[in-house]
């Protein structure tokens, strides 16, 4: 019935705002109206997303059902929506969360129903609408709406300290956005200078790579710095991340999903759409730091979520640690970095939302969240029980679950750029198997008390809600080809956006290493028949060495081209 | 004799085409003051409201059908940025007569003189908008300013009228004393020849380098004189206390249509007039404009008082507009000062209309009345919701746009910092915007829901209306703004 096309991506975007429209029509106490009539419109929605699925063109690394329509022409504004395989990912992944958000809400809140599924349904075409834009202008605009209903979602139904949690985090990510988008202007007016048009699409921001790379090295680290907090503070990588402890915890059930799901992944998706392909070198300039936050991150989330007592606040903390490994792929800056980096941010999404909701349920049962009020919940709760087990492994890594191929190809990709920091990685890893596995022993095993063994177990509509998040870490965990096939398009031109004849030397070298095998090296060059020949020839004598510097050298190879 | 009476009778008939809606409005007034008062008797005074807004509205027709042109021995000149700004003050002015009506009402203090003299100033301001004369635009400001202050002490039995309004007359008058004394020392800088804007630019860039010091005196005072009108920091000490005593129509008034017409004439003055000798002015006025953007966004975060908390919000706001006067490029300056004061006029309006409305009832004074508007009135809080983001600049809002406009241009000018600061003291500015929302959502209501009277659901829902349409119509707004310019 529906192909995928431009029209039907808008429609599957805005119906969740259309459908808030409609539910502010209906009267306040027809409870029953909004819980239904929100889930059906985010499963409705979720359903005409998986048509994208099936109609991406997994072969080409082009913005796919590109279209744009002019805004405010004097100032280059339009329109403008589209998705490569990176956005499709993020995109559905958020119509995916979107019904699981809702139905862990039905029984959880408790007042004020309207206002609750409206501001829901709102902050969905809001968060929706952030990875399908292709314009810089609509994304600042995306990207700072959606933090208004998140700060009702915390300030109206969160706990006990909703409205300190909720201000902070308004005023984080607002002081992040304004510098954001002080770069965006300041690249703007530099493309104004080189070209003579006024521009804010996605695409001539790329474009402007090669001339951002020729300014002054301070201009260049100033433009980068602004992004980087900006996204950074979304991420959040430490020294940014204290907001998220506070706002996670606060946060009602669905909030902490939406919240680990999806509006931390905007800060990733910023840098892999932004940060990396816009300013390259200013990226490399900074590399070090940027790594060193990334795995300050990765060990300090670690260290100190082993020591909460509050499951959320663990919860939350093992949020820090795993975007860490997320930032650390990206800073990669190779193919299986930022392929890993991009699987962890999908995995995250799936594994901590599932702990979330599992946290969240004890909480409605129980009103705690302390480790120390439970303990052998596995006896009065077994489906509960099996269902935290797997969201816990999946959480640290177990083989055949999701998080370990997200986690093994981050590490793949950390360990050829910078084999140190794989190696302090791996720890942060280990530590998270640990806090993880020793929160749910203390919860699910040991002696039962008299309150805890008269919980009930999970309902049908929990189970269901579950489930998807269930089926989807075993199937990444097995078969993750299809992501994999999703990504690698779009990843292989960033990865030519940001070293220039990456692949070209990459297979090169590899080439050589085989011909060196067998004894026959002079008759390598000849033999290659890469496309981009002239930079084959460029990079040859040196191929043997750490390609990502050698290849750097730009000068026979146009920017962002190759392939 | 006779024939130099003749001919300066004749000079002046032949520019009066330029005035109309100055000449019309003072007509009107007058006639107001008498015959007209007799007309109604006392508790008939309220009839003034309506008949002034259709003055208003005709008063806004003329400006539409006033040519372009110079006159009066080009002390005042009437072109796209004098119309542009004209419109705004207009707007201002209509926004706070029908917002004044229940209030007076309420207060029993409704008086012919009230709205006469909400006209004459708004005649002050129409001649200030088109000011090209050094003199014609002290003269405009007194008009403006001395019928303002009497309107600041209004509600002559209450102590804090009137010591608003002493407040603001005594630190007025001084302020002008200032702006005087700097427009002598540029007379006599460009060597007493002339006060109009233009040849003063042309005058100026001839002055020897010795005199640099008194140019440099006079542009610092001329610019402490008009910092002053527009309540910037550091010559704001008046704005807090001239806000908070006076009725709250005229805070709203204040906020709007008289800052409308002084950054008109700021825009003429440094953008036109003191173009040439920018170097003198603009690190000045950097300072000002960032210590207006912190201050003002700083203190107001403590305040208690809702028409503090707007009052030092707007020297945030007149901070962020004193970029447009800073742009290097003053044609584009206008027209992104201009679009922000549209904007800016629309969301305080609505914003004041519903703390008239409270006030109303006994309250709205304090941010603490807000308590669970959320519940007792949705319509108002969410309209209510929407100027506190807009003013915040949180987009798709039309506060957002014209933020954007502003800092779009300050930084192809290259005020990088000051952008920053700009755009890092907006979130702080946020956060006590979002403090009125607290209020309004997530704390219990007290007492009972008061139903509204008319002019003011309509007064909020049109700004609300507005706000909300706003960025989506940003093309429409920014073709109108492109009209806002000078030769």
């Amino acid at each position: 019935m529906f192909t995928a096309n431009t029209t039907l991506m808008l429609v599957a975007t805005f119906l969740p705002l259309l459908g808030a429209l409609v539910l502010l029509l209906v009267p306040k106490d027809q409870r029953r109206v909004f819980e239904i009539g929100s889930l059906l419109v985010m499963i409705v929605s979720f359903l005409m997303s998986a048509v994208f699925w099936f109609g991406y063109d997994r072969a080409s690394d082009a913005v796919q059902w590109a279209q744009a329509w002019n805004w405010i022409p004097s100032i280059g504004v339009k329109f403008s929506v589209g998705m490569d395989g990176i956005s499709l990912l993020l995109w559905l992944l958020t119509t995916f969360i979107g019904p699981i958000a809702i139905a862990c809400s039905f029984s959880a809140i408790t007042e004020r129903h309207k206002e609750y599924y409206i501001w829901m349904l709102v902050l969905q075409t809001a968060m929706l609408g952030v990875f399908i834009t292709q314009d810089m202008f609509l994304f600042y605009l995306f990207w700072e709406v959606m933090l208004v209903p998140m700060y009702f979602l915390i300030a109206i139904w969160g706990g006990p300290q909703k409205l300190y949690a909720a201000i902070k985090l308004f005023l984080y990510t607002l002081a992040g956005g304004v510098l954001m988008l002080v770069a965006i202007l300041a690249i703007y007016f530099l493309q104004h200078k080189t070209t003579g048009v006024y521009d804010f699409s996605l695409a001539s921001f790329h474009a402007m790579a090669p001339v951002i790379a020729q300014q002054t090295k301070t201009y260049q680290i100033l433009l980068a710095l602004a992004f980087f907090i900006g996204f950074a503070i979304k991420v959040p990588m430490f020294p940014f991340h204290t907001w998220l402890p506070d706002a996670h915890v606060q946060a009602p059930t669905a909030g902490s999903v939406i919240l680990a799901a999806i509006l931390l992944k905007m800060g990733t998706y910023g840098f892999v759409r932004f940060l990396l392909p816009i300013l390259p070198d200013a990226t490399k300039m900074l590399l070090k730091p940027f790594l060193i936050l990334s795995l300050i991150g990765i060990i300090y989330g670690a260290l100190v979520a082993m020591i909460q007592k509050d499951m959320k606040k663990l919860v939350a903390y093992s949020s820090v640690s795993h975007l860490g490994i997320c930032m650390l792929g990206l800073f990669a800056l190779n193919p299986y970095g930022i392929k890993g980096g991009m699987f962890q941010m999908i995995n995250h999404g799936i594994s901590t939302s599932g702990l979330f909701l599992a946290v969240g349920i004890v909480y409605e049962r129980r009103h705690t969240r302390m480790i120390a009020d439970f303990g052998g919940l596995s006896k009065s709760m077994p489906v509960y029980a099996t269902i935290f087990m797997i969201m816990t492994m999946s959480s640290l890594g177990l083989p055949l679950l999701n998080g370990f191929i997200g986690e093994g190809v981050v590490l793949m990709g950390a360990f050829q750029a910078f084999p140190w920091a794989a190696v302090v990685a791996t720890l942060g890893i280990i530590l998270g198997a640990a806090y993880l596995l020793w929160m749910y022993q203390r919860v699910m095993f040991g002696p039962i008390t008299a309150v805890n063994e008269k919980m009930e177990d999970l309902n049908l509509r929990e189970v269901l809600y579950f489930a998807p998040l269930v089926v989807t870490a075993f199937w990444i965990g097995m078969y993750p080809k299809p992501i994999m096939d999703v990504m690698d398009a779009p990843v292989r031109k960033l990865v030519e956006q940001i070293t220039p004849g990456y692949h070209a030397a990459q297979s090169l070298a590899a080439q050589q290493a085989v011909a060196a095998k067998l004894g026959m090296q002079g008759m390598v060059a000849p033999a290659h028949h890469e496309e981009a020949a002239p930079a084959g020839h460029e990079a040859a004598p040196a191929g043997h060495e750490a390609p990502v510097q050698e290849a750097a050298a730009p000068e026979t190879h146009g920017h962002g081209g190759g392939h | 004799m006779t024939g130099f009476a003749q001919g300066l009778l004749d000079a002046l008939l032949r520019d009066t085409h330029l005035i109309t809606p100055q000449l019309f409005l003072m007509v009107v007034a007058t006639l107001m003051l008498w015959p007209g008062d007799l007309f109604f008797n006392r508790n008939e005074k309220h009839r003034w409201a309506p008949i002034t807004l259709v003055v208003l509205a005709i008063t806004a027709a003329l400006i539409g059908r006033t040519p372009d042109g110079e006159g009066f021995s080009r002390m005042f000149r009437m072109d796209g940025l004098t119309r542009g700004f004209e419109m705004l003050c207009v707007l201002g002015t209509a926004a706070t007569v029908a917002l004044s009506v229940k209030l007076l009402n309420g207060l029993k203090q409704q008086t012919v003189e009230y709205y006469a003299l909400i006209l004459f100033s708004l005649a002050g301001m129409l001649f200030l908008c088109g000011a090209s004369d050094l003199i014609s635009v002290y003269f405009s400001l007194e008009l403006m300013a001395i019928c303002i202050y009497i309107l600041v002490a209004y509600l002559r039995d209450r102590a804090t009228s009137v010591e608003a309004g002493v407040k603001y007359f005594l630190l007025g008058a001084f302020s002008s004393g200032i702006l005087v004394y700097g427009i002598s020392l540029l007379y006599g800088a460009a060597g007493g020849t002339t006060t109009n804007l233009a040849d003063l630019n042309q005058a100026l860039a001839l002055t020897p380098t010795t005199s640099n010091l008194l140019v440099f005196s006079g542009v610092l005072m001329v610019l402490m004189g008009m910092a002053f009108k527009v309540a910037a920091v550091p010559f704001h000490m008046w704005s807090p206390d001239a806000y908070e005593g006076a009725p709250t129509p005229i805070t709203m008034f204040m906020a709007t249509a008289p800052k409308a017409a002084a950054l008109a004439a700021f825009l003429r003055v440094f953008g036109a007039g003191l173009h040439g000798v920018s170097s003198d002015w603009v690190l000045p006025l950097c300072y000002i404009a960032g210590a207006s953007m912190i201050l003002g966004n700083v203190t107001a975060v403590r305040q208690e008082s809702m028409k503090r908390l707007l009052a030092y919000s707007s020297i945030a706001h007149v901070g962020y507009m004193l970029l447009g006067v800073l742009s290097g490029d003053p044609r584009a300056g206008a027209q992104a000062v201009w679009l922000y004061m549209l904007i800016y006029i629309v969301m305080n309006t609505g914003a004041f209309a519903v703390v008239i409305y409270l006030q109303g009832k006994g309250e709205g004074e304090r941010i603490e009345d807000f308590k669970g508007l959320g519940r007792k009135h949705p319509v108002l809080a969410f309209a209510m919701m929407v100027f506190m983001l807009s003013l915040a600049g949180i987009p798709p809002l039309a506060g957002f746009f014209g933020k954007f406009y502003l800092f779009k241009l300050a930084i192809e000018q290259g005020f990088v910092t000051l952008t920053v600061i700009a755009l890092l003291t907006s979130a702080v500015g946020a956060y006590y915007y979002l403090g009125v929302v607290k209020e309004m959502y997530f704390r219990e209501p007290e007492g009972e829901a008061v139903p509204m009277g008319a002019t003011s659901v309509f007064v909020v829902t049109l700004a609300c209306a507005l706000v909300l349409v706003a960025t989506a119509f940003g093309p429409w707004l920014v073709d109108w703004a492109s009209k806002v310019t000078w030769v």
